[in-house]
Order: structure tokens, then C-alpha cells, then sequence
């Protein structure tokens, strides 16, 4: 029976580790707003509109204070009660919540759920989101702030592209690897669109934004510049565990050192930080062509 | 047998309380609060046909209430249908995924959410538990075909659990495969699915479950003296007058019904159907006649309490059940198995 105890104190504790056991702290709020995208919730944040946002999604990682509000689950594997639980009076969301059941059930019961416009995935377009989420939220004039402030980095960081002389060629893995197979971001991704304005280009084509590639593949591809999301980065811990990854330790990037560490949500979605985040690529992948 | 028998005497009226009391519980406590006031305003207003039920009494009954009682439904399928694959292969690691039903849901399941935008048939919200339940059935039919001998016309029940474990095998590489090549929403979608979850029950579901739960049982308890008859072994059964071919038939077909429909609409929830059975055995012994019906309420019970947990842990986001039923239940399936001698 003790093991029954320790194994029930385990499980306990590892569910009240992490995001999982955050108060609400929002509980007087009359307005309460589960907001359930990352894109969004960074904007949200940017703005100064997140007084009343109450929960998040556990993919939802910026800015890091946003790390401490109740979360409701996987956007993809949410469950109603969660979310009807912290009594939304609006669930905003990006049409990639699931399951479809969930959906119906919060429609079934009349919980308003509002998505922004849909808009290309472009500088233009985020823009034009921010802007649209700049009026709803009453905040007109700092939207107009952070979008001249996103197009001027982006202004700098275009003329910056157009001085390299050198086009690096640039490999972006995301989560490390499991099982020895690397999961790729392809030129189709956002982080393909980010490299490209950074004046690089993703060493990997594909016909979605994410592939899975073989160390073979990896080797292959020989990068001048590979860039390992947090999660894979800080896993490997240093380059001596970058070494260990197969195909890896024969690609100019290692032999030149050139790997280094990104946060994922930078590289997943536009926001208002994509064009110091362009700027801050640039340093990154054309560091050779700056210390000739 | 009569000896046997006594011991069972008490088990299903206790069993019968905790699992009131597990559902309630499970009804009042969750992510959302439901009290007692709630739930008797709810079904007062419901039955007295007064609009206007609160978020709260909503909740209660077009989630909460159908939740515990589909968790009731599914827990008593998985259960029976492990307690009559085990009876009739005569071999404890019997659960009823071992016969091609769980894989063939989860690859029924897989194909809607991998090409599930390219199908032309389309049942709305019950598109996926019918993909899965066809995956089940046809993966099922497929280990009973490929088992029967080219000579006789007749399966052994040693044949049939090998072909079920390679068509297994075969459905499962489907599914993996259906993952690789799944966009990533898709492929979470599938993961989900696999470790199975009950949020998405609502009435029909309830009725669906319900009905093909209760027939199949009332089935599966006509045919327990026979499976008890079977224990001593083939021939000797079919000495005192079993047929056992129509027999197996007969309850494999109950089974593959019973899991396939509870599967299709709740994913794959592993463990119950192995760890109820033997519960009840270890306790109190190998009667068929009580064993199925207290599989039924035990299957209920465990159930019932997985869904809590699942529901209470990450507190407010939610657990898969099929994580919670494998590490609450192996340790103390283990824990039993440690305290007594058994065998089967």
C-alpha cells in the first residue's frame, strides 16, 4: 500500500508542477477573456490590452509574464470544462483550436468566441491584424505605434539584406530530434519567410511548413548556419551535445561553430517583435561575412 | 460451482453503491463546481419543462451528466469484453484489443483525421466514431478470416490470437504511418485520439453506447455458463453438449460490437479490459455467471474514477484517461498481483 501512496504523491506532484497549478488571480474581473493563440496573445500583450485576459493556452510562451496566468490545455486537445471553468465572458481564438467537439459544445452553450480577421501571413498582413485587434481593443494609436515600429525594423533589416554579399545557407531544427530524425523547418514556414528577409536561405525545400529529415538528409544539406529552437537547444546543453547529433558534426556550420540557440516562438508566427527578430537573424547567420 | 457462486453474493450490491457514489462525485467536481442545488434545479426544471437553465445547470446536464454516464457505459463494455475474451481464449493477457478491435478503430480514426477533408461521405459529427468503428470491425473481421484453417473451416484459439497480435502489428504500422505523413494538427489530432478522452459525450452518444452496452451484456450473460463450461476445456465442453464453434462466434461477435461502438466514440482506452476481470477474479473468483455482470459495474467504477482524476490533476486543463487509467491502475493491478498467489 505505500507504493500505491508514493506512486498517487508522484503523480500529484508532477500535475503540480509547471503552468498547470497558476492561480487566478483575475477573479474580480467582470470582463474575462481566455485567449487561445500565441499570435494573438503576443499582440494582445504588445498592445497593453491584457488586463482582463484571464487564461491562455499552454503553447502561448510570450512575453514570459504571460507564463503565469491559468492555462487551459493544449489548443489542440482542449476540453470545455477547462475553459468554461474560468468563466470566459469571450474566447478569442485563431481557427486552430480542436477537437471539433469542444467547438461544438462552447457553441452549443452560447460562450461568445470571436476570431480576428484572416490575413496573409505577411508583414502587410500582420499589420493589418494588429491594427483590426488595435480597434477592438480600443488601443488605435499603439497598434499604429507597433506597426511603424515593425516596418521600420523590417525597412532596416531589407536594406541590410541587400549589402550581404553572401546568401548563407541556413537549417532550423525544431524540438532537437527524436529518434535520430530531425524535424525541419522547410522554406514553406514562417521561420523559411524570416531567413529569407534576413538575407539567408533554409537549406531544406519541403511542401509544408515542418518535415522530418534523416541525419542523412541533415548532413547533406550541409549548412553554413543551423539554428536549434530552445526546447532541442537547451536539451543538448552544450556544443559537445550538438557534436553527439548524427549528421550534424560534419556540416560547415558545426565546423565553424556556427549553431546557435532560438526561441521557437519567434520563429513560428509574425508578430510585432518579427523585425527585430529579422535583425537580430542577420547578426546570427552572416557573422562570417562580418568578421572578413 | 456453487461454492464459487457464494462468494460473489454481496459484490454486485456493493459494487453498485460505490459506483453511485464515484458518479456522483465525479458529477459534482471538476474543472467547474457543480453543487448539489445545481444539479436538483436542473433536473427540476427539465422535467417541469422551464426554459432557462443556468451556465452551471448546462453544464451539468449537456456535459457533465452524459460524461459520467457514457464513462459508466464505456467502462462496462471495455470490461465485459475482456472478461468474455479472456473466459473464452483461457488465457489471462486477453484483453479485447488483442483481436484487431482498439488497433482497427485507431487506424479508422487515423485515416478520418489524415484524409478525413477529401472524404465525400460526411455524417457530420459522427463521421469519426463511424470511420473508427469500421476500421474496428473490418480489422476484426480480418483476424477471423485470415484464422480459420484452408482444411477444416475451423479456428483455433491459439491461431486467432496470433493473427490477432500480427494484424495488430499491421494496423498499428497504419497508423504510424498515417501520422508521418498527417500535417501537424492532424498528426496531434491522431496522438490524442489514441490516448483516448470522454469530453466529447452528449446525449446521442450516451443512447448509442447505452444501447449496443446494455444488449451486448444481457447477450454476454446468456452465454455464461457455457464459457464456464469452457474453462474445463474444449473437448470436455463439447462433451456436455457445447457447441463451440457457434460459440466463439457468437461472443467474439458480441465483443467486437460492444468495444467497437464504446472505442469509436471515446478513442482508445487501454488497461480495463484487462485489469477489471482479473480484479474480480484475484478477489473472488472465476464464475462466469457473476463474473460478467460485476465486470460490468467494476468497469463502470474504475472508469468513472479515471475520469475524475483525468479531470482533476491539471486542474483546469484535463488529462487524456488513457494515461491515467494505465499509471493509476498498473500499480495497483501489480500491488494485487504481488499479495496473492494466482492463477487463472
Amino acid at each position: 500500500m505505500n507504493k500505491l501512496i508514493i506512486y498517487t504523491l508522484l503523480a500529484l506532484s508532477v500535475s503540480a508542477c509547471g503552468r498547470f497549478g497558476n492561480e487566478d488571480k483575475k477573479k474580480d474581473h467582470e470582463e474575462r477573456l481566455v485567449v487561445i493563440s500565441k499570435q494573438y496573445n503576443e499582440i494582445i500583450y504588445a498592445l497593453g490590452a491584457e488586463g482582463n485576459v484571464v487564461a491562455v493556452d499552454v503553447s502561448s510562451t510570450y512575453p514570459p509574464e504571460i507564463k503565469e496566468l491559468p492555462n487551459v490545455g493544449y489548443h489542440r486537445a482542449l476540453s470545455t470544462e477547462a475553459i468554461l471553468s474560468m468563466k470566459p465572458t469571450l474566447i478569442l481564438e485563431d481557427n486552430n483550436i480542436g477537437p471539433e467537439h469542444v467547438i461544438t459544445q462552447l457553441k452549443k452553450l452560447k460562450i461568445p468566441m470571436k476570431q480576428f480577421g484572416k490575413y496573409e501571413n505577411t508583414i502587410a498582413g500582420t499589420d493589418s491584424l494588429m491594427r483590426e485587434m488595435g480597434r477592438y481593443f480600443d488601443k488605435e494609436s499603439r497598434a499604429e505605434a507597433l506597426c511603424k515600429k515593425l516596418d521600420s525594423d523590417m525597412k532596416k533589416a531589407l536594406a541590410n539584406t541587400h549589402s550581404y554579399k553572401e546568401k548563407p545557407k541556413v537549417l532550423v531544427i525544431h524540438f532537437g530530434r527524436a529518434s535520430n530524425i530531425y524535424l525541419v523547418m522547410t522554406k514553406k514556414s514562417t521561420a523559411g519567410k524570416l531567413i529569407k528577409w534576413a538575407g539567408g536561405e533554409m537549406a531544406v525545400q519541403g511542401d509544408r511548413g515542418m518535415k522530418q529529415f534523416s541525419p542523412e538528409v541533415v548532413a547533406k544539406s550541409d549548412p553554413d548556419v543551423i539554428l536549434l529552437t530552445d526546447y532541442g537547444y537547451d536539451k543538448l546543453g552544450s556544443m559537445n551535445g550538438i557534436a553527439d547529433l548524427p549528421g550534424v558534426s560534419t556540416t560547415r556550420a558545426f565546423k565553424n561553430k556556427n549553431i546557435y540557440r532560438v526561441e521557437e516562438h519567434d520563429m513560428v508566427y509574425l508578430g510585432p517583435r518579427t523585425g527585430e527578430n529579422v535583425l537580430k537573424l542577420q547578426e546570427l547567420i552572416h557573422q562570417d561575412e562580418k568578421e572578413k | 460451482m456453487k461454492k464459487k457462486s457464494s462468494k460473489y453474493i454481496g459484490v454486485f450490491p456493493l459494487l453498485s453503491i460505490v459506483l453511485l457514489v464515484i458518479v456522483l462525485f465525479s458529477i459534482r467536481y471538476g474543472a467547474v463546481s457543480i453543487t448539489l442545488d445545481d444539479m436538483v434545479s436542473a433536473i427540476k426544471k427539465m422535467t417541469s419543462g422551464e426554459q432557462g437553465l443556468n451556465l452551471t445547470e448546462r453544464i451539468f446536464m449537456e456535459i457533465r451528466l452524459p460524461r459520467a454516464i457514457l464513462c459508466i457505459f464505456v467502462g462496462a463494455s471495455l470490461a465485459v469484453g475482456g472478461a468474455l475474451l479472456q473466459a473464452l481464449f483461457r488465457n489471462p493477457i486477453v484483453e479485447p484489443g488483442l483481436v484487431g478491435t482498439s488497433c482497427g478503430a485507431a487506424f479508422g480514426a487515423a485515416l478520418y483525421f489524415a484524409l478525413g477533408a477529401t472524404f465525400d461521405f460526411n455524417v457530420g459529427e459522427y463521421t469519426l466514431p463511424l470511420a473508427a468503428c469500421l476500421g474496428a470491425i473490418c480489422s476484426t473481421a480480418l483476424v477471423f478470416f485470415l484464422s480459420q484453417s484452408k482444411q477444416t473451416g475451423k479456428s483455433s484459439v491459439v491461431t486467432l490470437l496470433l493473427v490477432g497480435i500480427a494484424i495488430n502489428a499491421l494496423f498499428l504500422s497504419g497508423v504510424g504511418f498515417l501520422s508521418y505523413i498527417a500535417r501537424d494538427p492532424q498528426a496531434r489530432s491522431i496522438i490524442f485520439w489514441n490516448l483516448g478522452t470522454l469530453s466529447g459525450a452528449n446525449w446521442p452518444s450516451v443512447i448509442i453506447v447505452g444501447a449496443s452496452t446494455i444488449i451486448c451484456l444481457l447477450f454476454s450473460l446468456r452465454y455464461a455458463k457455457h464459457l464456464n463450461a469452457l474453462m474445463i476445456g474444449e473437448e470436455e465442453a463439447q462433451f456436455i453438449g457445447v457447441n463451440l464453434k457457434s460459440l466463439k462466434w457468437k461472443i467474439l461477435l458480441i465483443n467486437v460490437v460492444m468495444v467497437a461502438v464504446a472505442t469509436a466514440f471515446v478513442g482508445v482506452i487501454s488497461f480495463v479490459g484487462l485489469i477489471v476481470p482479473h480484479l474480480l477474479r484475484i478477489l473472488k473468483g472465476s464464475d462466469n455467471r457473476f463474473l460478467i455482470l460485476n465486470s460490468a459495474v467494476l468497469g463502470g467504477v474504475l472508469l468513472c474514477l479515471a475520469d475524475l482524476l483525468s479531470r482533476m490533476l491539471l486542474r483546469p486543463a484535463e488529462l487524456p484517461i488513457g494515461i491515467v487509467t494505465s499509471v493509476v491502475g498498473v500499480p495497483i493491478f501489480i500491488i494485487l498481483l504481488r499479495k496473492k498467489n494466482y492463477f487463472f
